[in-house]
């Protein structure tokens, strides 16, 4: 086993990240459309912009992967001409650490709801950090800034914890994981069998 | 996007350069908390979009409707649920404050600018050019680089078996069915093909990208050469000349009484 990430990873980790840069390309206008409503209605899709991290650990299963996989979604949609400029690019960074420090702290060996949902958590944490210096949500009376957090963990939650599980529950009956996956201690039994 | 019309100067600054110099000017735009800064930085910047991006005025305008959007809902809830003390409106839970109506619509200033910038960037910049000079200038490692630019390639193959999708619904008759829950139903449909059909892709390419070396480390050669130019004195130059007069406007000519938008 080489160390890091081989080229295989990268370039599949690459590619569902620029699969989930166009979705979010498409995120930021229905984003902008909902907000003024208000009460933060916004804040309950918000976790869609954590998902790629979750999504792409749990397809390839190793470390670094979701750092990689957050950034070049935002790089993605970056180069597409995102509504939110360069500011998505920060906030990919940023989001996507935070998410790799929870699952490097897991050890990379857990892949269930828990972890995840926690990883975006985290990730969600990052982006309110930025939030609170770029977008001063400080300064929004107590009441509002409490809905504000609470609708993004909510749903951050729904996206980067349950959608993803299902996702890729799906993608494994498709049998696609097998070929990104590095091989197991099950796979090895099973050939000396 | 890139259809460059007529290259301009802007477009022949270094990529990595310009890249570099953006996510400065970003923390640079955290730091500004006056409104009076802000407007002026926020004009400057937009010259560059209108004379230096080299596309019609029509495009322009057409992108300029979704940032006007995002300034408009950017500013709302901070103007309608800001803190403050002045009070200029009341009414149920909104509470519209002198202080939050400056602080929305400096906030509304900073997300245009931010959309500016990026824009400016990406129709200015060819994403090729951009992998090669962060290649050569930064030394991103190449199996990062050629896996983007492929990833890039494979947009418009997505697209295709979109459209597949979407037609391969329409013949079995989903698209005549009314309602929210069909077309959920028809979203539904799309994520796991989509994503599988582009990991068997992706899989195939990287390992014939492999077969060919890419994930070695030593030392490569390109097909591009990106350097520096003079262009790059220019940009360099322009940001720094907007920014000391953004702040020279401030304290000649305020706009507004405030100073600090921070509560």
């Amino acid at each position: 086993m080489s160390k890091g990430l081989k080229l295989t990873d990268i370039l599949v980790t690459i590619v569902i990240s620029v699969g989930f840069g166009i979705l979010y390309k498409i995120w930021g206008p229905l984003y902008y459309a909902v907000k003024p409503l208000g009460i933060h209605m916004d804040q309950l899709i918000y976790g869609m912009w954590f998902m790629t991290a979750t999504v792409a650990f749990l397809i390839i299963r190793k470390p670094g992967v979701a750092f990689l996989a957050e950034v070049a979604a935002s790089s993605g949609e970056f180069l597409m001409g995102s509504e939110f400029g360069l500011e998505v690019l920060f906030y990919g960074i940023i989001q996507g650490l935070f998410a790799e420090l929870l699952l490097m702290a897991f050890r990379y060996k857990r892949y269930d709801l828990l972890v995840v949902s926690v990883a975006g958590l985290s990730s969600c944490l990052g982006s309110l950090l930025l939030d609170f210096y770029k977008g001063y949500i400080g300064d929004l009376s107590t009441w509002n800034l409490i809905l504000y957090v609470a609708f993004r963990f909510i749903g951050t939650i729904l996206f980067t914890g349950v959608l993803a599980i299902s996702i890729v529950n799906s993608l494994e009956a498709t049998g696609v994981t097998n070929l990104v996956r590095s091989s197991s201690k099950k796979d090895f039994d099973t050939l000396n069998q | 996007m890139n259809t460059p019309i007529k290259e301009s100067w802007l477009h022949k600054v270094n990529p990595a350069l310009k890249l570099l110099i953006l996510a400065i000017l970003f923390v640079f735009a955290v730091t500004i908390h006056q409104l009076n800064v802000m407007i002026p930085f926020t004009l400057t910047v937009s010259i560059l979009f209108f004379l230096c991006t080299g596309q019609p005025y029509r495009n322009l305008f057409l992108i300029l409707i979704p940032f006007f959007l995002v300034f408009f809902s950017t500013s709302l809830s901070m103007i309608l649920f800001g803190k403050g003390d002045t009070t200029l409106f009341k009414w149920g839970i909104i509470h519209v404050t002198e202080e939050s109506l400056y602080r929305g619509v400096h906030l509304g200033f900073r997300a245009l600018v931010f959309a500016l910038m990026g824009i400016t960037f990406v129709l200015t910049t060819k994403p090729v050019k951009l992998f090669y000079s962060l290649m050569q200038q930064l030394k991103l490692q190449p199996k990062y680089a050629y896996s983007f630019m492929a990833a890039i390639r494979l947009i418009p193959i997505m697209f295709e078996e979109f459209k597949t999708i979407r037609d391969a619904q329409k013949v079995r008759g989903l698209h005549s069915e009314k309602g929210v829950w069909s077309k959920l139903k028809r979203i539904k449909a799309l994520p796991i093909p989509l994503l599988s059909q582009s990991i068997r892709r992706a899989f195939r390419i990287a390992v014939a990208m492999e077969a060919k070396r890419f994930n070695s480390l030593q030392e490569r050669t390109f097909y591009y050469q990106v350097g520096f130019s003079t262009y790059d004195l220019l940009f360099i130059s322009y940001i720094v000349s907007s920014i000391g007069l953004s702040y020279w406007l401030a304290s000649e000519f305020p706009l507004f009484p405030v100073t600090d938008v921070r509560y």
